[in-house]
């Protein structure tokens, strides 16, 4: 418990930082410059916004960079982004290799948003969508070399829904199985869990922004 | 045998040893050159009873690698993900490696000297004032069959008292008592091979997707290639294994009892059963009912074994109809009916496999009994591909504490000190007067720690495992170790545990490849290896240190020896030649990737009993339980009736508990603890709950919840939709942690014919905390 206080002790202290950094931003970034920032956040990557967060433009927009969410969040998951993220200064994001949302029940994060940039309405946590998790890394995952690890499936909140096992032979020993973690993106939240709890150096399964959904008349 | 370390290496070719990754053999020097100066040394893994086989990579003295050894035929080249991280035991930055000894309140660093002194002399006055049953060794299904057996010798053979008991008394202990009064042996008919083979497994209490996950992958494998493959899961939680299994059948617990009987029940009434197998292979037996639960200190149990007929075993049969079993267990009428077709289908080869489920359990003798009567019955035993496999849980429960027999009540080689013939046997090949050995079992392992408890143990040595976080009904044995008055305790280990905390002296031990060895796995593969490192700063071998203490207490000729390990084999292997349980000599384990015992000619023995693979069967005669020479060379179907758990719930209590492993985790977690990755992987217990029950309590997922028993109480996060999740009135936390000590709510009752306590079944309530 001691460790958690002290966490959010440091992002509120960030937070404050941030504070005084974000007006100081806006006021430089006229029309032009603020696209200029925009299109880095975007070069710069994905950042795993908390529940319920809007499409990330218009959750940028939004966002008032209070850091209400991080103070809500009991495991401390959401910190505040530093200047590498431009005009993303100061907004609300999960390092999910270090802490990942744990899906509380009753998403206080979202609940604590004023800003409207986290939906406050959103009540399931199977309902939230953060990102979608993927293997990335296929040559390094030892579930997929035969190992019995599929540690990420055992740790995944949504177990058997988000991620399931789908055995098939191991060529190599000719008697045993491959347990291969199937991630189903419909189902996948985002939480990364299963990004914090692989056990590579550098996680193989990681949560990355989630594709479009894709329209087509192909029921099959 | 005067043979040097040096000798034996160069005669054998420690080459076999030291092989390359894909399981050639090399040359010591070419293996050296191989791989950036990496060499490789073959060993069974350190964690659970599958023992599989692992190529470990040492570069300047150190582990710096471990990979699944494709010339192993348990895994292939595979492990789980415990078995990848293995090197990494080893190195935790809290390795002990200096004896310590308790001055006040502090462990102060000592020299081995001053630590042996102090303990030999603990040793002598304490027999002196008090006699040799004041003292004790509490050892492991993780010693090595050396460290076991010279604890043994110097024990029973030296100082002359039966107080020594390994931690497979709360883990096999059941399964041995079962196969001892149905085959007169101990350790199963089959083999992994079963697992390729057979096309129906029955699962009882076993969550082998998580606590043997290299041969469940074996299993599955098997089901993906024939479809005929059905895989049913009889258990009180629903887990990653009834996830992937065909059936999941959920029972209340302790009713598997009715439910066996029912399944033969129906076999019966419905002839399903095998006349020509029973007529040939099978006497009926009948023993004491309403046998208590251990729970009061002093506990005696002695069955009293009537032999019966078939029909007065048909009329025992009949109280347990489908529907009565149905009844007490919750599980349909029409799914017991078609279990018990299912078990007796001439078409089907049909596998039981068990685990700490029937094991842990206070009528855990009674229930290896119910499914071998399932087994007879059909005749579906001794066969390729159809056997009932009890899956041990530790890497030597098999070779160390069944064989080398480091219970109260055991000699090696299924050999009991209550035998006169016996302990003569023991004590010709150990070399000591007759007479030396005593003839009285003393303690089980809770006897053992209620003994120290009371005072009537006043000095106990532990040795690779942590009894002060496993033991049931925690509280009372921490609390009776530290309560003084001549109690000394002694802890060997690699790590700062739960029980060095209440240690008085803490030895630094070395682990796995810092010291040679052999463990048995559960299909009676025997299997060596060589120290490849040597252990950190002072740490020491266990073996050392029990020779050390027998010097000291001079007891020193009783091992003898040169090169300790090979002639300590050769000596131990007497015990076992000629009676079904045949060793091959040193060398032989030194080249093989282990041999299943009885190994006769240097042939290892796939199916004992069974015509054709066991050399002890004799042509024409098929299937010979030879070993139960009492009954004729017949197994036993014991008549044993469903009788209740001593503590179930009530409106106080209204929640079962159950607790068990994650495959994360090894036992009480000190070295899996030690590895970042895991410990990442799975950092803490939580209580795994029904969501049904937990929103009555109004609980949400991820709160903290304080769990009680009558015994005590913890405080964890609440789980309701994990890996394991909980029927309705059940919840279940798992053992590993330390900062969750679980077992201190478990009851300390047990099985009164084992003595293997229940760690699945007791009562609790669940509130907010």
């Amino acid at each position: 418990m001691d460790s958690e206080s002290t966490h959010t002790g440091i992002s509120r202290r960030r937070f404050l930082k941030d504070g005084i950094l974000v007006p100081l931003a806006l006021a430089v970034a006229g029309g032009g410059i603020s696209t200029l920032f925009l299109r880095r956040a975007d070069a710069r990557g994905f950042y795993l916004r908390p529940p319920g967060a809007l499409e990330e433009r218009r959750f940028l927009a939004a966002c008032i960079k209070c850091g209400k969410c991080a103070q809500a969040c009991p495991y401390t998951a959401i910190t505040m982004a530093g200047g590498e993220a431009g005009v993303g200064i100061g907004t609300p994001h999960i390092i999910a290799r270090e802490f990942p949302c744990r899906l509380c029940p009753d998403i206080p994060c979202a609940k604590a948003c004023p800003s409207g940039a986290l939906d406050r309405k959103l009540e399931d946590v199977e309902k939230i969508r953060m990102g979608t998790a993927v293997i990335v890394d296929r040559e390094n995952c030892l579930s997929l070399r035969g190992l019995r690890c599929e540690v990420c499936y055992r740790q995944c909140p949504l177990i058997d829904k988000a991620i399931t096992i789908e055995p098939r032979h191991n060529p190599r020993t000719g008697v045993h199985s491959i347990m291969e973690p199937v991630i189903h993106a419909d189902k996948c939240v985002g939480c990364g869990i299963c990004e914090n709890a692989c056990v590579r150096d550098k996680p193989v399964i990681v949560v990355i922004k989630s594709p479009p959904v894709q329209k087509d008349y192909y029921e099959f | 045998m005067e043979v040097s370390r040096r000798d034996f290496l160069k005669a054998t070719a420690a080459a076999a040893a030291f092989a390359a990754a894909g399981g050639a053999v090399l040359k010591p020097k070419l293996a050296e050159a191989a791989e950036g100066g990496i060499k490789w040394g073959k060993a069974p893994c350190r964690f659970c009873g599958t023992g599989c086989g692992v190529l470990v990579g040492v570069k300047d003295g150190k582990v710096v690698a471990t990979k699944g050894d494709p010339a192993a035929p348990v895994n292939k080249g595979l492990n789980c993900i415990k078995g990848y991280f293995l090197a990494k035991i080893l190195y935790g930055k809290d390795r002990l490696t200096k004896p310590l000894i308790r001055k006040g309140n502090k462990m102060v660093e000592a020299s081995w000297d001053e630590a042996m002194t102090l303990i030999a002399g603990k040793f002598k006055e304490s027999i002196e004032k008090h006699g040799p049953d004041s003292v004790a060794i509490y050892g492991s299904g993780q010693w090595t069959v050396f460290e076991g057996y010279a604890a043994s010798k110097l024990f029973k053979g030296g100082i002359g008292t039966n107080n020594i008991e390994p931690n497979a008394r709360l883990c096999m202990a059941s399964a041995v008592t079962g196969f001892m009064t149905t085959f007169a042996s101990d350790e199963p008919m089959g083999v992994y091979d079963d697992l390729d083979l057979g096309d129906t497994y029955f699962l009882w209490g076993a969550n082998m997707a998580e606590c043997h996950p290299v041969l469940f992958s074996r299993m599955i494998d098997n089901r993906l290639k024939n479809p005929k493959v059905k895989i049913i899961d009889f258990g009180t939680r629903r887990t990653r294994t009834s996830q992937m299994a065909d059936t999941y059948i959920r029972f209340n617990p302790q009713t598997d009892l009715a439910l066996l009987n029912a399944i033969a029940h129906v076999i019966v009434k419905e002839k399903l059963y095998d006349e020509k197998f029973i007529q040939s292979h099978v006497v009926f037996k009948k023993g004491k009912t309403n046998i208590g639960y251990g729970l009061e200190d002093k506990f005696k149990f002695v069955d009293e074994p009537k032999p019966m007929t078939f029909d007065e075993y048909k009329d025992f049969l009949k109280t347990y109809t489908p529907e009565y079993a149905s009844k007490l267990s919750g599980v349909p009428t029409a799914t017991i009916v078609e279990m018990a077709r299912l078990y007796a289908d001439k078409n089907r080869k049909v596998n039981s496999l068990w685990t700490m489920g029937f094991n842990q359990h206070t009528r855990g003798t009674w229930v290896n009994n119910l499914v071998y009567n399932v087994h007879l019955l059909t005749g579906k035993i001794c066969r390729p591909g159809e056997n009932p496999m009890s899956l041990t849980g530790q890497p030597s429960a098999c070779g160390t504490a069944r064989e080398v027999g480091t219970f109260t009540h055991r000699l090696p080689a299924d050999m009991v000190v209550t035998d006169p013939e016996h302990r003569a046997k023991a004590e010709k090949i150990w070399g000591i007067p007759a007479g030396k050995i005593p003839a009285k079992p003393t303690y089980n392992a809770t006897e053992m720690f209620r003994a120290l408890d009371r005072g009537d143990i006043k000095v106990i040595w532990t040795q690779v495992t942590n009894p002060f976080q496993s033991l049931p009904n925690l509280n009372r044995y921490r609390k009776g170790a530290r309560k003084g008055d001549g109690r000394f305790v002694i802890v060997s280990d690699m790590y700062p545990t739960k029980s060095t905390e209440v240690a008085d002296v803490i030895l630094p031990s070395a682990s796995w490849v810092e010291k040679e060895g052999v463990f048995g796995n559960a299909e009676r593969r025997t299997q060596q290896w060589f120290k490849m490192v040597d252990p950190p700063g002072e740490a020491k071998n266990d073996l050392w240190q029990t020779i050390e203490l027998a010097k000291r207490l001079g007891h020193g000729n009783l091992f003898p020896y040169k090169y300790v390990e090979k002639e300590m084999w050769e000596e131990y292997r007497k015990f076992g030649e000629g009676q079904g349980k045949d060793m091959a000599p040193y060398e032989a384990y030194a080249k093989a990737r282990g041999l299943r015992w009885p190994v006769v000619n240097g042939k290892e023995t796939l199916y004992r009993y069974a015509e054709g693979h066991d050399p002890y069967v004799k042509k024409g005669e098929g299937i010979k339980f030879y070993k139960n020479k009492k009954d004729g060379g017949k197994a036993v179907i014991w008549a044993r009736p469903y009788e209740p758990a001593p503590e179930v719930p009530d409106k106080s209590y209204p929640f079962w508990l159950c607790t068990g492993r994650v495959l994360e985790h090894w036992h009480t977690g000190t070295m899996t603890g030690r590895v970042p990755e895991l410990k990442r992987a799975y950092p803490a217990a939580v209580c795994e709950m029904h969501p049904d029950d937990a929103k009555k309590l109004g609980i949400k997922n991820l709160q903290k919840v304080k769990v009680s028993s009558r015994r005590g109480t913890i405080i964890l996060p609440v789980d309701l939709n994990g890996r394991g999740k909980a029927e309705k009135g059940n919840i279940f936390v798992a053992f590993f942690d330390e900062n969750k000590l679980i077992n201190e709510l478990c009851i300390d009752a047990y099985c009164p014919i084992s003595g293997e306590p229940d760690y699945k079944k007791c009562a609790v309530k669940v509130e907010k905390a």
